[in-house]
């Protein structure tokens, strides 16, 4: 039966290629699931490969990614969904893409980035994956996700059937992250953080759970990196921040403090599954970025720097690191589809505040670009352009940022998809 | 004369998930740019209710369950204060979780019955978790005949008694229960409503209503607010209009 599913995938997948039905990441294990539910559980049964699960609101697609050059800069066959393609259907299409017709898979890693909601569906087909990372969680598509509380519970009860064979590799900073841990018996427990070195004093405002998730009780933090994420404790239950914690790669190869985490959560992974400092260290030193994540292009002599900003947390990092970067021209991109979330109230919860004077040039476009231009003018930032149209606006951008100087795009999700489709189709001048 | 205005911002911590903080930039940046001295007292959990009184308009937002159920208790101990504000004319706005507060209870999605604060002659109840949540653009269309547009996204229907009007009728999306089509409440100055968006800053003359409202009851005598230029305000109205193929004009 699988075989046959795996046949009729391959033929659907290369057929939505030729039509230019979008990449084919998707409909082929969406027919297989349809027709076989227990499809993702009996492949992986037939199969040796180890499977590394990455969860979190933000920096899936760039940890995996990490990981990925990590593993086969040691000499590891690894294979990976692709980006975005992270519900049941995106792990059934990749495993049949990956199979041959006998229902093999001849790779030493498969690593899944999974959706949120679809983490605890995905522990029922893979019921003890050799690692799971998880990121952080932050309120991101409110509309689609439902509250940060409601997902973290989701998790927690999901997480409660691993044994002895998984290893959690969590996120220190994020209160709600670390506190996952408690109540597992078996399962072996790894921590990763970022260095308190990069400390400011002040919670931000679009921080979610900066009450301990154990009591309730207000937390402490001694200090706070951005969001919610810090060296916390709860005076009351005195859950604290878990100790050892790693926190220092050789390497950073992106810019952002989001990104220490991600790589720090990437070579922690390096470390236990045996992978050499050195090697992790010169993976790291020739990584490229994934799609969208700080990913560079050059069109007509200038620079052009691709920051995806999707949440306000994701937002805010993405302003501090163009700022940090030196940035002055900027073109904010606002869709409201369905990947991006219905609802774009979470736009005032994004701190536009406190750049008053950082970018010189600022345009906006996209679907819901007069809804952007109000939370900038409610921000007293006045130097912007609007044009809701994306070409255009784009256009626009280019041609006035200077010679060799750098355009900063912070689209949201499906705006990255179409910025890069006029990128690179050259649909532009 | 030199207005001034002091906004209470009830559980900016805990109630503010859904970008609500736009309707206190809103109101403070449209006092500011008239010269209108606008002060926030940000009233956490455990706040003192004299300096619940001292303000002179309040905004509330909505939030998770869990932290719902924290506010929750502490508001109780609290109920007295605001309610004889809001008995008092003193205005208000109340979206989403702190609407459905205001009301008589809230039935959750398992059955079980949260009190609420019994000031405005309505309930809520959670039909179940087969029930979808309402979620969408809503436009609606209020007393005077003015468009709101927002955003909505509850689990819980809403039903208002006799001693409440609602706030407006839903031309586009569910409103308070997706039957009757009414979206929102009003009593005396205080406006209940499920509206994100946030409301505040799309729906202008809704905002300068509140800062009139205030001024009104403060200094007691009807001020004139100034002009200023919406017309980005507008275009951000118009693109949503249009986008849920709703011509202003057809509308009004």
């Amino acid at each position: 039966m699988n075989k046959v599913l795996i046949l009729i995938g391959k033929i659907v997948s290369i057929i939505s290629k030729i039509l230019n039905f979008g990449s084919g990441s998707t409909w082929p294990g969406h027919i297989a699931l349809s027709l076989n539910k227990n499809f993702i559980k009996q492949v992986l049964k037939r199969n040796q490969f180890k499977i590394i699960l990455i969860a979190g609101t933000n920096g899936k697609t760039t940890t995996g990614k990490l990981i990925q050059n990590i593993l086969e800069k040691y000499g590891k066959k690894v294979f990976q969904n692709a980006a975005g393609a992270n519900l049941l259907n995106g792990i059934a299409s990749t495993l049949i893409s990956n199979s041959n017709l006998q229902e093999k898979i001849n790779k030493d890693f498969a690593i899944f980035e999974i959706d949120e909601n679809t983490l605890p569906l995905i522990l029922w087909e893979i019921n003890n994956p050799d690692f799971i990372i998880i990121l952080n969680l932050f309120r991101d598509q409110l509309d689609r996700y439902g509250e940060v509380n409601t997902i973290s519970c989701k998790w927690h009860k999901a997480l409660e059937r691993l044994n002895g064979k998984t290893t959690l590799i969590l996120n220190a900073d994020d209160p709600q992250i670390a506190y996952l841990a408690s109540n597992l018996k078996d399962v072996r427990v790894k921590y990763f953080g970022i260095d308190s070195g990069n400390s400011t004093s002040k919670i931000q405002h679009a921080s979610d759970s900066t009450y301990c998730p154990n009591c309730g009780e207000k937390l402490i933090y001694n200090s706070v990196y951005f969001s919610h994420l810090g060296d916390w404790i709860c005076k009351k239950c005195n859950f604290k921040h878990p100790e050892k914690t790693f926190t220092k790669s050789s390497f950073y190869p992106l810019s952002g403090l989001y990104n220490e985490y991600n790589t720090n959560a990437a070579f922690l992974l390096g470390k236990q599954v045996g992978v050499e400092g050195k090697t992790t260290n010169s993976a790291l030193k020739e990584f490229k970025p994934a799609f969208g994540r700080q990913e560079a292009l050059s069109i007509n002599g200038k620079n052009v720097l691709i920051f995806l900003s999707k949440n306000p947390t994701s937002f805010n990092e993405s302003l501090r690191t163009v700022s940090d970067l030196g940035g002055k021209n900027i073109l904010l991109i606002l869709n409201d589809r369905i990947p991006d979330g219905r609802d774009v109230s979470w736009i005032w919860d994004v701190d536009f505040e406190n750049f008053p004077d950082q970018f010189k040039n600022i345009y906006i476009s996209g679907d819901r670009a007069y809804d952007m231009a109000l939370r900038l003018k409610y921000a007293d930032l006045k130097n912007f352009i609007t044009e809701d149209d994306l070409v255009n606006a784009m256009n626009i951008a280019i041609k006035r940022t200077e010679d060799n100087g750098t355009l900063h795009i912070l689209p949201t999700y499906s705006a990255m998809l179409d910025i890069r489709k006029i990128l690179t189709g050259k649909k532009i001048l | 004369m030199k207005y001034k205005l002091i906004i209470g911002w009830l559980y900016p911590e805990l109630m503010s998930t859904y970008g609500d903080r736009g309707n206190i930039i809103t109101l403070q940046k449209r006092c500011e740019w008239r010269g209108i001295d606008f002060g926030i007292k940000r009233l956490d959990l455990g706040f003192k209710t004299q300096d619940l009184k001292k303000c002179d308009l309040l905004l509330m937002g909505g939030a998770q369950d869990k932290q719902q159920q924290m506010v929750s208790s502490d508001l109780m101990k609290k109920k007295d204060a605001l309610g004889e504000m809001i008995e008092n004319n003193i205005p208000g706005l109340y979206v989403c979780g702190a609407y459905q507060f205001l009301g008589k209870y809230y039935k959750e999605a398992n059955g079980s019955k949260i009190a609420g604060l019994n000031i405005f002659d309505l309930y809520t109840e959670n039909p179940g978790a087969n029930y979808p949540r309402l979620i969408g653009n809503c436009i609606s269309k209020v007393l005077n005949g003015e468009i709101i547009v927002g955003f909505e996204n509850h689990g819980g229907r809403t039903y208002l008694g006799k001693q409440v009007e609602p706030f407006g009728k839903a031309i586009k999306g569910f409103g308070n229960n997706g039957t009757d089509k009414t979206e929102g409440a009003v009593y005396k100055n205080s406006f209940g409503t499920y509206l994100h968006g946030p409301i505040l800053p799309k729906n202008p003359e809704f905002a300068d209503l509140f800062i009139k409202l205030a001024l009104q009851k403060k200094y007691n005598f009807s001020v004139n607010l100034s002009l200023l230029d919406d017309s980005l305000e507008k275009k951000a109205r118009e693109s949503i209009l249009a986008k849920l193929k709703l011509q202003h004009n057809f509308i009004g």
